[in-house]
């Protein structure tokens, strides 16, 4: 749970961000005036419809836009572009298809100089084993199934240690078994390593089953409607009365 | 953690099945089948016509021998080769590199694209002149009219390859600690645009071959210079022998590079 304290500098301050586009009908106000804290360690969802600018939030976010308006600091330091502070993690998985299961997740610790190449496959086995692939260390992104691909993309997204693991629908394209097992994994991940994750999801079970709290997004033009605390014990299951009544309340939040 | 993954792999052929597949028996037999009647047709009309017409594939070979054994095949081999490594080499760097670059820079690219186009279009050999004024008449004025040929091969291969490459991919290298353009290329874009790149480096090189012929035109020793001074004698058999050394060094080339490639894309 998010820890109330005014002094602390939170892991990531989204405050007042807008974007504005041209298209041909003039502007278009895509976010208006976000503003949300993500504490240290925290599991926060962001859901919203289909065109309430989840994925522009997402990609000012991980610094692959620039806002028109507002800013985002993680840890205090504007975030100005992508870097090893952010974890992305995309639905498409993006890998490199070139490189092996170990060659992408060793890609970003082969560009800090500080690890020597013992320590880096030392530290890709960990993370080939946390995600569940050992066996598979020297197979290509062409072999692997959506669900493998996935596991790869966060253990190379978890390889440069980030502050924070951004992720954008991570498990929108697999099939409802397989995002099942990813979801109940990625929450044994998070509670091993305690990273702080942003979650964008349209899924509101999967934000209901994962999130701390969740940030409920409206679309026209896209805003915070509200956050939602869910304060349900772990491990959760959907057939508990608290889980529905969550699941009803945000349904209900989004369809307003 | 304990998942069971192994269920979800994709079995699909990898390197050593797919080289396999390549000699199918049932191709290479309807190959050969084909060449056979291509050499009977060909015997069939020679026998119609005089020998500096069309020569018989009998004569031709017994030409091809002779060739072989007096030393003239391998001197002009030797001197062709002489102008076909320099200029494929240099063509085919220096298009990749131009490629690379312009695809990359729009500031670069958006500088160069009127003297692109004015360029693009002029053929190797009408160059020929400079290559002599610049050069000389020497291998190196031969290797220049070849590496042209190769550079605008691998040129427009690799630009198009870089053009290609996903910006999802640079952003998640940018994500990943990779910084500036020189890093980022090292790090996605050659590796991401290779199978263009080696298509257009095949290509590059077949073509060079070709223009070993037209670059020994101002009297440059080789095989295009055996060829076009056979020509001038009538000696249609002394033409088709050394239109065969070519064909051959092609193939050889061509099939030495074909494995590194595999080798080289084997993530595919």
């Amino acid at each position: 749970m998010a820890v109330e304290d005014p002094t602390e500098t939170p892991r990531v301050r989204i405050d007042g961000v807008g974007k504005q586009y041209d298209s041909a009908q003039g502007p278009v106000q895509a976010l208006d005036d976000v503003t949300f804290d993500v504490e240290a360690g925290e599991f926060v969802c962001i859901v919203g419809p289909s065109g309430c600018g989840k994925t522009t939030l997402f990609r000012i976010i991980a610094g692959l836009e620039a806002p028109t308006n507002g800013t985002v600091s993680l840890d205090g330091d504007p975030v100005d572009g992508p870097g090893p502070d952010l974890g992305l993690v995309f639905q498409e998985y993006h890998l490199f298809p070139w490189r092996t299961v170990a060659g992408n997740v060793g890609f970003g610790l082969e560009k800090t100089d500080t690890v020597d190449s013992g320590e880096r496959r030392r530290r890709v086995q960990e993370l080939v084993d946390l995600v569940g692939l050992d066996g598979f260390e020297d197979s290509y992104p062409r072999d692997l199934s959506g669900g493998m691909k996935q596991r790869v993309a966060l253990a190379r997204a978890l390889a440069v240690d980030p502050g924070l693991l951004l992720m954008d629908e991570p498990f929108g394209a697999v099939d409802a078994q397989t995002k099942k097992m990813l979801q109940d994994e990625l929450l044994d991940i998070w509670t091993e390593t305690g990273k702080t994750i942003l979650f964008v999801t349209h899924d509101v079970e999967e934000a209901v089953k994962l999130a701390d709290r969740v940030v409920v997004m409206a679309k026209e033009p896209g805003r915070v409607r509200e956050v939602v605390d869910v304060d349900i014990e772990r491990p959760r299951n959907r057939s508990d009365d608290a889980f529905g009544t969550h699941y009803q309340r945000l349904l209900d939040l989004i369809q307003e | 953690m304990a998942i069971d993954v192994t269920e979800e792999v994709d079995h699909t052929d990898d390197t050593v099945a797919g080289a396999l597949a390549d000699i199918d028996p049932q191709r290479a037999l309807r190959g050969t089948a084909g060449l056979l009647a291509f050499v009977v047709v060909w015997w069939l009309a020679s026998l119609a016509q005089p020998s500096y017409v069309l020569p018989s594939p009998v004569a031709v070979g017994a030409t091809f021998y002779t060739e072989a054994t007096s030393g003239g095949m391998l001197t002009a081999l030797w001197n062709s080769t002489l102008h076909w490594v320099p200029g494929a080499f240099f063509g085919t760097g220096l298009g990749i590199a131009a490629g690379v670059a312009l695809a990359w820079s729009p500031l670069l690219d958006d500088l160069t694209s009127p003297v692109v186009r004015v360029l693009r279009p002029v053929p190797p050999l009408a160059l020929i002149g400079f290559a002599i004024a610049w050069v000389g008449i020497n291998h190196a004025g031969a290797a220049f009219i070849i590496a042209i040929g190769a550079f605008w091969i691998n040129f427009y291969a690799t630009y198009g390859g870089v053009e290609g490459v996903s910006e999802d991919l640079l952003d998640v290298a940018r994500s990943l600690g990779v910084q500036g353009d020189l890093e980022l290329i090292k790090a996605v874009v050659l590796p991401a645009a290779l199978p263009e790149i080696t298509t257009g480096i095949r290509t590059g090189i077949g073509r060079c071959w070709m223009l070993v012929v037209a670059s020994e035109i101002f009297g440059v020793a080789g095989i295009g210079r055996r060829i076009l001074r056979a020509s001038n004698n009538l000696q249609v058999d002394v033409v088709i022998t050394y239109i065969l050394v070519l064909s051959l060094m092609f193939l050889l080339v061509d099939v030495a590079f074909r494995t590194l490639q595999r080798r080289a894309l084997a993530w595919r």
